[in-house]
Formats: structure tokens, sequence, C-alpha cells
């Protein structure tokens, strides 16, 4: 094994899951039914993450209340927090000035990457690709180092304000900004050659998860997932927020429905927030970074969808007059993709599985859960690990 | 389909459903039912794929009110239908729409949890988010949840 | 550039160990007890080609039996403080907790909510604190440094 420059291969690597103990008597994180290699039902509890931010929310200002939405996924914590912000604003009747507004989209198409990058790398991991995870994670660097430049932060990067951004574009960061986009436009060439061309990496792939569009649409699945099976859905065109009705997305649409599809749709994502960024960086509007708010809300109630890097982020607060919101509802992406995953489970072989959560992208801590397996043998718990070596074994001999 | 476009579909498709429409935002249309018109009006969207269901929003009104209201969000491309369902806090009852849209039961299910509503016809009444030992009838988005009542204070501090 | 900074804190760290020769290689486990993620995707970033933690012969291990180390993220939901009291009992003696991040530490921007405990601290010992939203990968390294340096000395008294 070689330095830490990137030529290294990893001969065997395990993600960071915690062991799940079978003696231990507690729900599941998913529960599947089996008979012989086939899933005849599907369900998942999701408590293990649940910190009842909304109920907090109640007992917090509209201030701390930004940076805790902030935190509610550190991998798309920016969505979360324009999405909050554009809800306030929309109560206190505020608009934040173009600059701002450019600059959550520079900031939205970069966490974009990042999230990308790191699903790229997960679900290549999933599948027993472990070279494909190291190099997507290297590559990701690049970005991480962007995110720390512009805003101070490689995570939860704080841009938002109620009001506008705090983080401003400089010569010297629209250099770096351009010169890495650059780098990962050429890598991410290399990945769109794997995807659609590596037979191993397609025999885990192509054929696997199909979903039709129209078991899509009524499914109510969301962003790539959705792309992937030809639904022509995606926010920052449909519903255009911040500044993309300005800088105008195309939309990434891909017919074949299946894992294959949902991977290619993603790599082309990648291209095509490298040409949004180019486009900001050559267009930022001048001005302020924010605009006054008033600390006391407006009564009402405010809305705001926006595009998160896994899909459809939804965003519900109610004020009523006073520095507290009166009620947040937060709906992720992940929440109707699994549902749909779930539905879709069923009458699939065991081993697709793995792969097929993957390919929804959910929140990377899900690595560490718990699959409960029913058959007409009885109950079992396996590891997360177990399952996922159960797939590439089964397509392995 | 434009927002304009969008508007007009959404009011062919109420109108003949229910009483009122309010268009409290550019890009959303609300209209107030009661709970037996539910199905009906939410058939009425998702025909033909024109909408999904988004998600359901549960708000607690407050002991005064009196009252619970969920809110069901349809999302057709920029514009957002929602239909607002009253009920009365002291007996909280909705129908599943599961039927119609098989995977609203993760919504369903949390609604069940941090509401205390009843949601006839529902498929699975696990506890979504809640873990197994929480207490039941202790809901945490009403308004007058309690967390210092002793059977759901988490022990914050190790134990000596 | 950012890089190259990185670069001589990474060469300030590895100097700092390069004598610890004497302790065999820690066997580390992870366990999120809830977090957000943002920590536990830069621990594992430090296992990826820029920071490379497995070169210092720190191994991530499956299982709480083989392990010396436990690192842990989250604040600990309700959920979860079961399961991470377990984890703790199965490791063998000796064993170390480092808790990574602000939640970790003391539940973060989460701390009064009826859902989480106090941080790590408050369900097993912790060792070493890593704070930071999230710390980065070379603070979470230099946090795992840090107890192994005092472990080295904790050997050598043992031994002397």
């Amino acid at each position: 094994m070689n330095n830490g420059n990137g030529n290294k291969i990893a001969n065997k690597f395990v993600v960071p899951i915690g062991p799940q103990h079978p003696a231990l008597k507690e729900p599941e994180h998913f529960e599947f039914t089996v008979d012989g290699e086939t899933v005849i039902d599907a369900t998942a509890r999701l408590g293990y993450a649940h910190r009842g931010i909304e109920k907090t929310a109640e007992s917090r200002t509209f201030v701390q209340t930004l940076y805790m939405m902030e935190r509610v996924c550190g991998i798309c914590s920016h969505v979360h927090a324009t999405a909050f912000s554009l809800c306030v604003e929309k109560l206190a009747e505020v608009e934040a000035p173009p600059r701002a507004q450019a600059i959550r989209v520079l900031v939205a198409e970069l966490e974009r990457i990042h999230s990308h990058l790191l699903w790229l790398g997960v679900g290549a991991h999933e599948a027993g690709f472990d070279a494909l995870f190291m190099y997507s994670w290297r590559d990701r660097e690049v970005v991480m180092d962007i995110l720390e430049a512009l805003t101070g932060n490689r995570v939860n990067y704080s841009a938002n304000v109620l009001g506008g951004v705090k983080c401003d574009v400089t010569d010297a960061i629209r250099d770096q900004i351009l010169t890495g986009i650059d780098y990962l436009e050429e890598r991410t060439h290399h990945y769109y050659d794997v995807v659609t061309t590596d037979a191993a990496f397609l025999q885990r792939t192509r054929g696997v998860g199909t979903m039709t569009k129209e078991q899509a649409m009524r499914l109510g699945v969301v962003g790539p997932t959705a792309r992937g099976s030809g639904v022509e859905q995606d926010l920052r065109v449909d519903a255009p927020y911040a500044a993309y009705d300005i800088f105008r997305v195309n939309r990434v649409v891909e017919q074949g429905g299946d894992l294959e599809a949902r991977f290619i749709v993603r790599v082309k994502e990648l291209f095509e927030s490298y040409r949004i960024i180019r486009e900001v960086l050559d267009n930022l509007p001048e001005g302020e970074l924010t605009a006054r708010m008033p600390r006391r809300i407006k009564e009402g109630e405010a809305i705001t969808r926006v595009e998160a890097p896994r899909g459809e982020l939804f965003y519900y607060v109610r004020s009523n007059g006073t520095d507290m919101p009166d009620r947040v509802k937060v709906r992720t992406p992940t929440i109707p993709n699994m549902a749909s995953v779930l539905h879709l489970a069923i009458g699939h072989q065991l081993a697709d599985v793995p792969m097929i959560l993957a390919g929804i992208d959910p929140c990377f801590s899900c690595n560490d859960r718990s699959v409960r397996l029913k058959s007409a043998g009885g109950d079992d718990v396996w590891t997360w690990e177990k399952l996922r070596k159960y797939g590439i074994d089964y397509y392995n001999d | 389909m434009s927002l304009e476009q969008r508007i007009t579909e959404a009011r062919a498709r109420l109108e003949p459903l229910v009483e009122s429409i309010e268009q409290p935002a550019p890009d959303r249309i609300d209209a107030t039912i009661p709970a037996d018109k539910l199905l009906d009006v939410a058939s009425a969207l998702i025909k033909d794929g024109w909408s999904y269901l988004t998600t359901i929003t549960g708000l607690d009104l407050g002991v005064e009110a009196g009252e619970m209201a969920f809110l069901y969000h349809f999302s057709a491309g920029a514009l957002l239908v929602t239909l607002r369902v009253h009920v009365p806090r002291s007996e909280p009852i909705i129908p599943s729409v599961c039927g119609i849209i098989p995977t609203a039961t993760l919504y369903e299910r949390e609604l069940m949890e941090m509401f205390g509503v009843t949601i006839t016809g529902t498929p699975n009444t696990e506890r979504l988010f809640l873990p197994e030992d929480w207490p039941a009838g202790v809901y945490p988005l009403r308004k007058d949840f309690d967390p210092s009542q002793p059977e759901i204070v988490v022990q914050k501090d190790a134990a000596e | 550039m950012a890089e190259t900074q990185n670069n001589n804190l990474l060469e300030e760290i590895i100097d700092g160990i390069t004598s610890w020769s004497r302790i065999n290689s820690p066997w580390v486990i992870h366990f999120n007890s809830g977090s957000c993620n943002g920590c536990d995707i830069e621990i594992l970033a430090t296992l990826t080609p820029r920071y490379d933690v497995e070169r210092f012969g720190i191994k991530l291990e499956g299982s709480p039996r083989h392990a010396d180390v436990l690192v842990c993220t989250g604040p600990v939901t309700r959920q979860q403080r079961e399961r991470l009291q377990r984890i703790y009992e199965q490791m063998p003696e000796p064993r170390f907790v480092v808790a990574v991040g602000t939640c970790a530490i003391s539940g973060g921007v989460f701390h009064d909510s009826y859902a989480v405990c106090n941080g790590i601290d408050s369900v097993i010992p912790v060792d070493v604190y890593v704070p930071g939203c999230p710390p980065r990968p070379e603070a979470i390294i230099d946090g795992i440094v840090k107890l192994l340096t005092s472990l080295k000395q904790a050997k050598e008294e043992q031994v002397a």
C-alpha cells in the first residue's frame, strides 16, 4: 500500500457500522419477510435518528431554529437551511438580495456535487467496488476544500442567514472553484465510463430494482430515483426558487428505470452542476448579501419545496407573530423514496435489496441499520454488512 | 404546464367536490374539506398522475381551539394543492388514504404517534420514529405535551 | 492552497505518533447514536486516501468483542441509548471511548429535546472529546492519537 496520494487500492475495507447482537430485542430498521430467496413483504422503522427536531423548533427562536435545521442532515445541510430561510422570508415578506440568492445556488450545486460523489463511493462500496469508493472520495476532497474556502467549514457550511447569506465570493475563491470544477469534470468522464461500461458494475445495476415511469409516479418517488425512471421532475426547473429562475437547470432524465439509470442520472447531474456553477460565477450579481429581517415574524403559513441532492425536500413553517415558530414540518426526500422502495422490494431477490436501497441514496448513517428477515424457517436478524456481503457473494458465485 | 394552467386544472378538479377554494400564495391552492370527503377529493387530484401526495402536515391548533388540522399536500409541478381537514381534538379521527396511495403509510404512522389521531383503515399502526418503550397516550407534537413528565424524561446522565 | 496546509497539519500529527511502535494497532469500532451524519462522513473520510488513517495501524473493526476503541457520534437518541450501552459492555477491557462532535459531547443543538440524552457521557464513560460540528478529519485523528499517546504512557508506567 502506498502513501495517501490516491494511488492506493484498498484490498479490504469495512464501512464503519455498528454490529447487531442477535439477542438484543429491539426494533429493527428494516424488516423483510422472505419466501426462499424472494422478498414477500417489507417495512421499516426509523427511530434511530429521531431527535425531536420539529417539537424542539417550537421552543427556539427562528434564528436558533435555522442552526438546528442545518443539522437535520449533515450531507445536505445547505438545502435545509435554504428552504427554512425561504419560508421565513416569505412569512416576513422580505426578499433576499440577488447576490445572496445566486450564492445560495452556488453553494447548493457545490453541495450536490459532494453529495453525489459521496453516494457514488458508498454505492460502489455496497456493490463491492472499493477502488471506486476510494477514488470518488479522494476527488470529493476538491469540493470539500472549495466549500471550506467559501464558507469556512467542510460540512454544515452555514452559508444562509435569514434574509440572505453570510459568505461572499472573492476573486481567489472564484479561481479555486473554477480550477476545482475543471479537474472534477475530467474525473467525472471516467466515472461515467465506469457506470456505463464496466461489466462487473453493470451486473449489479443493469435490470436491478427496475421501476417503470408509471410505477415511479404512482409511488411518489422523487429526485434522481424518479428521473432514472423517466419522470420529468426537478424542482429547480418546475418551481424555481432562490436564483434558479435566472440560472436555468436542464433536467437530467433517463428511461432505463433500473439501478444503472439512477447511477447515470447522478453522474450526468454532476456535469450539469459544473455548468451551472460556471454560469453563476460568470454572472454573479453585484450588491448586498442580506436584507433586514424583523425579529418577530408575521402570523401566517409558508411552504417551500427545494431540490435536495436526493430529491424533493418539503418545509412548512407556521408563525404566530412571535419570534418563535409555531410549527415546523420537514419532509425529507428519503421518506417517499424509502416508502416506494419497500413497496418495490417485494418480488425481488434478497440479494438485490442492498443495491436497491443504495440506489435511492438513503442517509449514510443508514449503514448502521439492522435487518430482520422473516421466513418459513423463522426470524433472523442480520447486520447490514451481512446482507451486503450476501448480495456480493450471490453474484460472484 | 405553466403555473396558470396548473391552477386552472386544480380548480376544475376541485370545484365540483369542495365548498370553497383559497389561494394563499401564488403557487398554493387550499381547500378545506370534511374528513368524509378526503378520499374522493384526493382521488380527483391524483387521477391520471396529475399530482402526487408530497406529505401530510399535522397541526394541533391548541387546547382552547379544541381542534386539530391535517394538511394533505399534493404536488403538481410548480403548484401545491393542500386539502385541509379539521377534526375535534377530543376525538380526532380521519380515514386512511393508503387504499389509493399505498406509500402514505409512513406519513400516517408519523401522524398517529405524534398527534394521537386515529386513522381508520391504515394498514400499519406500528410506531415510525418513537421508540418501542415510549408510553402510550403521550403525543409529542400536541401543544399540551409535557416533556417533564416522569415516564418520558430520558435519563440525561449516566447512572451512578 | 488548503491541501498543502492540511498536509502540514498531518505531518505534525504523524511526527507525534511515530514513537508508539510498542502499542498494538488499535482496533476501532464506530457507532452512530443518532447523528446527522456530518461527523460520520468525516470519520469515513479519515479512511480515504487524503487522510488514510489505516497507515497508522488504526483498523476499523466490525465487532465490539475485538475492539479497543469505540468512536461515537450523535447525541444519543432514546432508541440508541440501550444499544450504545450494550455495545460498550461487549467490549473487553481495557476499552476506551472517543466522543466525536458537539452532539456527542453535549447533545449539541438538540440538547433539550425530549428525544435525546445529553451526549455520549450521559450513557457511558468517555475518554476523549473531539469538539466540532463536525470536527475535521485531522481533528478526529488527533483525538485518537491523543488517546493512544496517553495509552502508551500508561503502558510504560505499567512496565516500569
